[in-house]
């Protein structure tokens, strides 16, 4: 098998995702800044590049937020799995975004002429034994570099050389950078401003990502367990008709993996609901050009036996289907990846 | 201490940008026998290869390593 790697596979959807996440941030952090000049007009110039430094830290911010928030919502509501697709663009921009803040309070110092005094500030041991006077930038610089690793390994051939495994790993530490930011303005800027507004940003950031976390995580439980399991053993899924024509039903056995049951007009096919590129959640997605297409990065795969189409040479695990009495109802036992198994359903059901 | 902590990191940061770039420029050809890379996606695999570079440098002669028993058989 020979792979062919390029830089970025940009699409027409990617570029206007991008073009709209760019217009964006530069809004935010230009509007953030206008807002803060006619507020408290800057008189001398590390003023007004502390006004920069604000915009954009905020504005990192934000948008760690919002990466935290866009898996459980799209869990939650179909209608945000648009913003799933171009996540890993959203996370390098967040870096970016975070690199600017710093390269803002590095020209702070340079303006002064006292760079020297943040390596004493990072370096003075016995305020890290502190909590008021915390060396606050050690935790942005922290984070920072959380964001480096992150952004740097988010291109499809870090996936595959690190394998998936470690590579999740790497990932999850987006929530360690999370904390390390709140923590950075809780012990920081929060310290000495005196305004509602930071704690505000703060309890509202953690509090919505927790919250919809916990929200997705139980309803998924819920899920799981009102399953209806028939003596030999297969699981109802449902009437024809309650699967969406070119969209799945997601169901899982008791502890076991999740399966994706997909209709496509009058076929009916059911493949595990893990993506063999990075484990998206295929019931998530659509059948889109006769294949179903995960919704994470468009991966495809047929219905009828869980392959990609050539060149590709991914395969799915797919499990049998019947109709039972007008209910369809699905193996839990796994097939070997790549073995036909979808059915066609007679009219009269649909 | 702060001394030490600083010479630290720049000669961590030295051995990756060393090694990084010998790894996209050399290694690839080792780790990805069989996969055609363009020179921008050696160029933005650069900071990955620099930050992680023990990793990198362990692969690599795993990779060499296993290319020689292959030819070896
Ligand atoms: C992931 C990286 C980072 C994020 C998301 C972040 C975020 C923030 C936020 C939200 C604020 C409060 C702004 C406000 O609402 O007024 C802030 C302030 C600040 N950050 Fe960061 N930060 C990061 C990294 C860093 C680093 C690496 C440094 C320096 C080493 C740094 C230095 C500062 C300073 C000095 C302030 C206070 C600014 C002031 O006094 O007005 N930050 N940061
Ligand atoms: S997880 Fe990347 S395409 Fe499915």
């Amino acid at each position: 098998m020979s792979v062919g790697f390029r830089a970025v596979q940009w699409n027409r959807d990617k570029l206007v995702y991008d073009g709209i996440l760019l217009a964006a941030v530069a809004l935010f952090i230009a509007g953030f800044a206008a807002i803060h000049w006619q507020l408290h007009p800057p008189t001398k110039l590390p003023d007004a590049i502390d006004i920069w430094i604000r915009a954009t830290g905020t504005c990192a911010f934000l948008m760690l937020t919002v990466i935290l928030s866009i898996g459980p919502l799209a869990r939650l509501d179909r209608r945000f799995l648009k913003l799933l697709y171009n996540r890993r663009h959203f996370g390098v921009l967040t870096f970016l975004v975070a690199l600017t803040h710093f390269g803002f309070l590095l020209s702070w110092y340079l303006v002064q002429h006292n760079l020297p005094n943040l390596l004493t500030e990072l370096t003075t041991w016995k305020d890290y034994a502190k909590f008021i006077d915390f060396p606050f930038k050690a935790l942005g610089l922290a984070a920072l570099l959380v964001l480096f690793v992150m952004a740097a390994t988010s291109h499809d051939f870090w996936l595959l050389f690190l394998t998936p495994r470690i590579w999740k790993a790497l990932h999850m530490a987006l929530y360690v950078a999370y904390g390390l930011v709140i923590m950075h303005v809780a012990l920081g800027i929060m310290q000495g401003e005196y305004t509602v507004l930071i704690p505000l940003m703060l309890a509202g950031g953690l509090g919505s990502v927790a919250v919809l976390h916990l929200i997705a995580g139980w309803r998924e439980r819920r899920l799981d367990r009102g399953i209806a399991v028939s003596a030999e053993g297969w699981i109802a899924v449902g009437p024809p008709h309650a699967i969406p024509d070119k969209g799945a039903r997601i169901v899982a056995a008791s502890g076991a993996e999740r399966i994706a049951v997909f209709r496509d007009g009058d076929e009916i096919g059911a493949l595990t609901n893990l993506c063999a590129h990075q484990n998206g959640p295929l019931g998530e997605g659509r059948i889109i050009d006769g294949c179903v297409t995960c919704p994470w990065h468009g991966y495809q795969y047929r219905l009828a036996d869980g392959c990609a189409p050539p060149p590709f040479t991914e395969k799915l695990i797919t499990y049998r289907v019947r109709i039972n009495r007008g209910i369809v109802e699905v193996d839990p036992q796994p097939l070997r990846p790549g073995t036909p198994a979808a059915i066609k359903c007679p009219s009269n059901l649909l | 201490m702060a001394i030490i902590l600083f010479y630290g990191l720049a000669l961590y940061a030295l051995c990756g940008i060393v090694i990084g770039i010998a790894f996209v420029t050399l290694g690839l050809a080792q780790v990805l026998p069989h996969a055609s890379v363009t020179a921008p996606a050696r160029i933005l695999w650069l900071p990955g290869a620099a930050i992680l570079w023990p990793y990198v440098l362990m692969r690599w002669r795993q990779a060499r390593a296993a290319a020689k028993t292959h030819r070896a058989l």
